[in-house]
Formats: structure tokens, sequence, C-alpha cells
């Protein structure tokens, strides 16, 4: 599985969002994720591939794309 | 629960509430002597101890948990329960994670504890949302209105998986076998009501609980159902609603025979406390958080010490009567007949 499907479960599964209209386009706001959606599905996301995202770059996600781009990122540094 | 002694064992927010850490560790010190569970402090250590200390209760009675930083009330809750990883609050959620104690008591900000237990405990399956509901047991012994507040903007769904968490909750704190069910509304006929009502109204119909149809304002109190679903808006608008009467009656009464003052003070004061009509009984201070993956009670913020004592021992019980497990054989029947996604 690549980091972004596994990246999509997550999310998909704590905002209850169909996969099928999540794009690396999309934001939180057009998927209808609120607030607590976006902390869980961040908190959920570190613990799964054991990363740190600081607050200061999740603000800088201007989509899903951003978001998984960060994680790919932070994934293959690790190695 | 404990291996050694086979009690349950609580863990208390010592540094949430208006009266932190003093009643919550006099409420803690109380129901640890009492004996029937394990207690566990969280907070900043030296503030713990010294407050031990002053109040003379011996090391040994509570375990102390070290959490360095605390979140206070008006802080964004999702935010703070993520920028503060080291707060009472988060620190107390993930020892129910670790299995390290069975259930949390906090009367720290309510949105942070929901958000850290929807976050780190996680949700039931088919649960969105954590959800708080309570009785207005003065008046009303036997009903349970959820949501009370923790989300104001609801889907059909999520309504209906609350009238489901709120048939458990009947069934497992009054006892009752087929508790009945009905949605709040402005009328009491089928199709009346704004467009949440009317959308959920036959998903209820439709989901073998003992739906009875729409609920009035008037018929809240009546025991007309025991189980009243809304979304947090309305809940918390008459809950507020419902705690003020009791003060408001006294000042009118009051105001309106300045003669009997002495004697409708005393009514009011000491007859009949019903300055804060809800949360009475079971329900005394605190409430169960429902839908997370673990034993959470959210304590009113002005809570004193006899309350923490009440909302551990109520912990203690929700952990022994499987109110999660409960929810989670509920919720599962549902979701196979394809009745709650």
């Amino acid at each position: 599985m690549t980091v972004e499907e596994q990246v999509k479960d997550i999310v998909s599964k704590i905002a209850h969002i169909d996969k099928a209209i999540m794009s690396p386009e999309s934001t939180f706001k057009e998927m209808k994720a609120d607030s607590l959606d976006v902390v869980q599905a961040l908190v959920a996301v570190e613990e799964t591939f054991d990363i740190e995202i600081p607050d200061e770059e999740a603000q800088k996600f201007r989509n899903f794309g951003d978001f998984v781009d960060y994680v790919q990122k932070e994934v293959d540094k690790k190695g | 629960m404990s291996q050694s002694s086979g009690k349950v064992r609580v863990a208390v927010d010592a540094m949430g509430g208006d009266y932190a850490p003093g009643e919550i560790v006099k409420g803690a010190a109380a129901a640890a002597r009492a004996g029937a569970v394990e207690v566990v402090l969280v907070g900043q250590e030296d503030v713990v101890a010294e407050e031990m200390r002053v109040q003379g209760i011996p090391p040994d009675l509570v375990r102390v948990v070290h959490a360095a930083e605390v979140i206070r009330e008006g802080e964004a809750p999702a935010i703070a329960m993520r920028q503060k990883r080291q707060s009472s609050i988060v620190v107390g959620v993930k020892l129910v994670r670790s299995g390290d104690v069975d259930a949390f008591v906090s009367a720290g900000s309510s949105g942070a504890v929901a958000a850290a237990a929807a976050t780190y405990l996680g949700m039931v399956e088919g649960m969105e949302r954590p959800t708080v509901g309570g009785g207005f047991s003065s008046f009303a012994p036997n009903i349970v209105v959820m949501d009370l507040g923790a989300n104001v903007d609801c889907k059909p769904h999520q309504l209906l998986s609350f009238a489901i968490a709120g048939t458990v909750y009947a069934r497992t704190v009054y006892g009752i076998e087929n508790p009945t069910v009905g949605i709040l509304s402005t009328g009491s006929e089928e199709g009346k009501g704004n467009e949440l009502v009317k959308e959920t109204a036959p998903l209820l119909k439709a989901s073998g609980l003992n739906f009875i149809g729409n609920i009035e304002g008037n018929d809240i109190l009546t025991g007309k159902a025991n189980v009243i679903v809304c979304d947090g808006f309305v809940g918390n608008v008459v809950l507020k609603f419902y705690e003020s009467i009791g003060d408001r009656a006294k000042a009118w009464m009051m105001l309106k025979h300045p003669r009997w003052k002495g004697i409708i003070r005393r009514l009011f004061d000491e007859l009949v406390p019903i300055k804060k009509l809800s949360y009475e009984g079971e329900e005394e201070g605190s409430g169960i958080l429902w839908g997370v993956d673990g034993v959470v009670r959210i304590a009113h913020g002005a809570c004193t010490a006899d309350h923490i004592e009440h909302g551990i021992n109520a912990a203690r019980k929700a952990v022994e009567a499987d109110i999660v497990g409960n929810l989670k054989r509920e919720i599962a029947l549902f979701r196979q007949q394809g009745k709650l996604q």
C-alpha cells in the first residue's frame, strides 16, 4: 500500500469521507471535514508513520495533496 | 482492573475545573479511602503533591502521574489538545488507551476532553462523534436527553446513533429494559419540525428502537419518552434553561411575596435543592462521554469534591457494567441490519 493510499484510508475512516471524492486538489473544507476530523487525522497519521507534523507545517497544507506530499517526504527521510 | 487488587482503576484530571486542584484532590482521596477503586491523579506532580500534603493525604493513598501542561478553558479544544500533548487531559486519556487505568474523569475543558478521547481512544465503529447525554432527574428521573451540547450541527444518521447510545444508557443506568425514544420537535404530529427532524424521524421509525414519535418541549419532563434525541444546539439550550428554573423561580417568588422571603429561601435552598436541577442522582456533577472507545466522564467545571468522588464511583460502575461493550454490541447489530452507516 502506498503512503497516499494509507493516508487516504486514515482520513476517509476518521472523517467518514468517500474515498472516491478524495483527490490531491480536494481541500478539507470541500471534503466536509471539520477541525476535529483534521486533528484526529493528523495524530493518526503521525502515529501510523511514526513521524511528527508540526502545526506550522500543517497550516501550510492547501489541500489533501500537500498533506500526502509532506507525509511522503517525512517517510522517505526515515529511509 | 488492577491485577493485584481486582479494583477498577480511575484516573482523575487533577488540574481541570474551577476549583482544581484542591477540590479534585479532596474528592479523589475520598473515593480512594472508600476503598472500591484505585485512584490515579494526573497533573503537575509538584502542585498535586503539595495539595496532598496540605490536605494531609498520605502519598500511598493515590498514585500521581505527572503531566507538565494544563489546557485552560477558552483554548480552542482540538488545537490545544494537539499542541499540549503533555497536558493532564491528554496524559489521562492515554492512560486509558494503554490499559494503565480503566476510566478517566475530568472537570477540565469539555471540548478538549472530547477531542482527546476521540483522537486517542478512537470512536466505536458506527459512532461518528462523541456525545454527552444526561437526565433531568429532579423532575424526570427516567429520561436521558442526547445530545446536550457536544455536537451543535448534526446529521440524521448521527441522531440515530445518539438514540442507540441513549437506549443503552437508559438500560444500563436506569434499568429500563425497552426504553421509549422520542425526537424533540415543535409538534407531536409526524412530519412536523425542521429538516433534521423530518429526515431523522423515518430512520428512527425503521430502526427497531422503541420509537414513539415526536416529543414537544412540554413533554420533556413528563417521562413520555425515556430517550429524547436532539442536536447539541437544542439540547444545550434546553439544559441551561432547565438549570436556570430553580434560581429564577426562587427570585420571582421572593419578589412577588416579599413577606415570605425567608420561607421561600429556605424552601428552595434547604427543602427543595433545585438550584441546579439537573445532574442529580446518577449523573450528579458529571456525565459519560458516549461513543468513544473507553470510559470517560466529563464533570461540570464548577464541580466540588463530592461531585468528583461521585464521578469516580460512577466511572467504576460504567466499567463494571461494560457500557462501552454494550454500546459496541448494540451499534454492531444496527450496522449488520444496514440501519446505520
